[in-house]
């Protein structure tokens, strides 16, 4: 205070503008202060409050996980079947190129399938971007390098791959060059196996596929057909093991492959079934109870209907139970359990089996059946012996599952599932076992003995079927030749079918092109491969304990009752 | 005074520095995290083609050809398959209460046994087989 003392004091003009400095001085200093609290501020809550907006090194590589183009899809044993690989691929910016001959005929010298006419022609245009090669190799790669082109540049692309080449074809499809699914579960799935990293599991078996495959394709050369389908079901699941239709194509190659073998037999052709349809018809009469096991019909003369006469193929002239109906496959018997149906009961029955509407498989290529529309009582007899109604193998293979399983339908599918779904009941209990008892006689003592596997008791159904011309009418020679069988038949758990299109009969067939010559013997040699692989144990089928659940009472016209096994 | 304001100094001057360090460590362990991270993705990937390549390797037609080739492999037979059940029946000891001299964990010697017992036949049910 002192100090002050000895100060000048000033007065006046001099002390006011002392003072309104002294105001400024306060009021920048109190702004400066703001200021500098707001930034402390704001540095305490970056720092210590929040962090997580201000993107760090660690938070933004947190995702370690590879992002994949497309996820996976495996078969049910976690095999891959497709996979997406990054490929490099070419592309040019036109501008930057300086001479656009000269760059084309050195690229042609590394890239041999490049046409330099072509690639010269897309160097001098106008864009900024023009593709040149989609999905080159690790070595063209390095071959365009070291050419060292300008303007030329890559650009990682994800590549479909499928490992196992033609051997899933139809069921997995394929996609186009940008990856979209364009055929089979790539396009069904294809939602979500664009979003999802999650491999998707197919029903598939790899090892059953190739079986059934390699046995079909065996059979189609044999008997110089044009093609083929296999099928495998699980009967109490309704996933599909096996489904393979020939000629197939090369997923990896799709833009090369002929437009037939693009086609799926299995689920999008439609064919006349021709007999194997009658495990149907007995079904439908047996459970109706329009006729019992110990019934029969008189297949003594053939039936004229209109302008047409039902006759039968193994004719025995005289009355057939009916198993021996089932067993020599008589149409006439068959026609006659159908017509004391009704038509109205054959609708409604094979509606019930799901033969008239498209089957549930996860594909877009998919068959809808063809119906008789009106369904007069003549298509009514010609569906018993299964003319006049077209449906897809699955259909078959589906609809024979659900007769012997028990009797429950489940809809068919592509993907592994743990619970099957509760399905709806077709046919009773009793029905069911009838008809196993049926489709075995039909192995074991009729047209499909060469169906047979020791110790896999198969039983199933022939089927032989003449192919509609293009004219109308139907062509003697070329024939759809199937079998459907099912095993072990005490006792089911897979349902196998074969059909060969246009098969023709060798001299150690006689001659003959049927179902039983044809595919009975593939359906033999696929269940002897494939049930070690899916676990079924073999049995022996003289044990007491499978002929009494197998056997069949031979009733004759008069009463008599002859046994059979 | 004097001497507080050396001793605020030279606390202000290690924190300092001590702050300038973390901060260098925090940066280079970032760093090598990132590193790390690009590696992990890089052998992801590498797996990633490895896997489709052994999937394509392991092909059941290639499978069977090679094993045409190099192994004396047939397919399996049905008749060399059997079940526990096949097997000959287990030997009962000698009850141990009419024979005392026989301990009970000692295995039956050859000498004085009952006739060799026969294979049952084969009787599988699907309970059986899961």
């Amino acid at each position: 205070m002192k100090s002050r003392a000895e100060t000048v004091k000033l007065e006046g003009q001099a002390k006011q503008a002392i003072e309104t400095g002294r105001n400024r001085l306060i009021l920048a200093g109190c702004l400066v202060g703001l200021a500098f609290t707001a930034v402390g501020a704001r540095v305490v809550e970056l720092s210590a409050l929040r962090n997580q907006d201000e993107p760090s090194a660690r938070a933004s590589l947190a995702d370690t996980e590879l992002a994949v183009g497309r996820a996976d899809i495996v078969d049910r044993n976690g095999l891959l079947v497709a996979t997406s690989l990054r490929t490099p691929s070419l592309y040019a910016d036109p501008k930057e190129v300086l001479d656009a001959e000269d760059a084309a005929f050195r690229l042609a010298t590394a890239l041999p399938d490049m046409n330099p006419a072509e690639t010269a022609a897309k160097l001098n245009s106008d864009r900024r971007f023009v593709w040149l090669k989609r999905s080159l190799t690790p070595r063209e790669q390095q071959q365009v390098n070291s050419l060292g082109i300008p303007g030329v540049h890559f650009l990682d692309e994800w590549k479909r791959i499928y490992p196992q080449g033609s051997l899933t074809a139809h069921a997995v499809g394929f996609t186009d060059v940008d990856d979209r699914g364009i055929a089979g579960v790539e396009r069904s799935f294809d939602d979500v196996l664009r979003g999802g990293r999650e491999p998707l599991r197919l029903s598939i078996d790899l090892r059953v596929q190739h079986v059934v495959r390699e046995e079909l394709a065996r059979q189609i050369a044999t008997f110089g057909a044009i093609g083929g389908t296999g099928v495998v079901l699980d009967v109490d699941t309704g996933e599909t093991i096996a489904m393979v239709s020939l000629p197939d194509f090369d997923p990896n190659v799709a833009g090369q492959m002929d437009p037939d073998s693009r086609f799926n037999r299995a689920t999008l052709g439609v064919y006349e079934m021709g007999s194997t349809f009658k495990i149907f018809n007995t079904a439908m009469a047996l459970d109706a109870g329009t006729v019992t096991m110990r019934g029969g019909y008189d297949a003594t003369n053939p039936i004229r209907i209109a302008r047409f006469t039902i006759s039968d193929y193994h004719g025995k002239g005289r009355w057939l139970s009916v198993p021996e109906i089932f067993k020599y496959s008589s149409n006439i018997g068959s026609v006659k359990m159908a017509i004391d149906v009704g038509t109205e009961g054959q609708r409604d029955f094979l509606t019930r089996l799901g033969m008239l509407r498209e089957t549930t498989i996860e594909l877009p290529e998919r068959g809808r059946p063809m119906i008789p529309s009106p369904w007069r009582p003549i298509n009514t007899m010609t569906i018993s012996f299964g003319h006049g109604l077209s449906i897809s193998p699955m259909h078959l293979a589906s609809g024979v599952a659900a007769i012997v399983n028990g009797g429950i339908r489940r809809p068919v599918t592509l993907l592994e599932t743990d619970v099957p779904s509760p399905g709806e009941r077709v046919v009773s209990e009793r029905t069911s076992r009838d008809m196993r008892r049926l489709m075995r006689l039909v192995v074991e003592d009729g047209t499909g003995s060469k169906a047979d596997s020791l110790g896999y008791i198969v039983g199933g159904k022939t089927g032989t079927a003449e192919k509609v011309g293009s004219g109308g009418g139907y062509k003697r020679k070329a024939l759809m030749s199937s079998f459907v069988a099912a095993f072990p038949m005490h006792d089911p758990r897979y349902v196998v079918l074969v059909m060969v299109d246009e098969p023709k009969g060798t001299k150690e067939t006689h001659g003959y092109a049927t179902g039983g010559w044809v595919a009975a013997p593939a359906i033999s040699r696929i269940v002897a491969r494939a049930a070690p692989l899916l676990g079924v144990a073999p049995v022996d089928p003289k044990s007491p304990e499978i002929r009494r659940d197998l056997m069949i009472e031979m009733p004759a016209e008069g009463g008599k009752r002859l046994a059979s096994f | 005074m004097r001497r507080s304001t050396i001793l605020w100094f030279m606390i202000a001057t290690c924190l300092g520095v001590a702050l300038f360090m973390l901060k260098h460590e925090v940066q280079r362990r970032e760093e090598q995290l990132v590193d790390l991270h690009r590696q992990i993705l890089a052998s992801q990937e590498a797996i990633h083609v490895l896997e489709a390549e052994w999937s394509y390797l392991n092909r059941p037609d290639r499978l069977e050809s090679l094993v045409r080739r190099h192994l004396d492999m047939v397919p399996l037979d049905v008749k060399r398959l059997g079940s526990i059940e096949f097997l000959p029946m287990r030997l009962t000891p000698t009850d141990p209460a009419t024979d005392p001299a026989l301990p009970l964990d000692l295995a039956p010697t050859l000498a004085g046994l009952p006739p060799l017992p026969v294979g049952r036949p084969i009787v599988l049910t699907r309970e059986a087989s899961r």
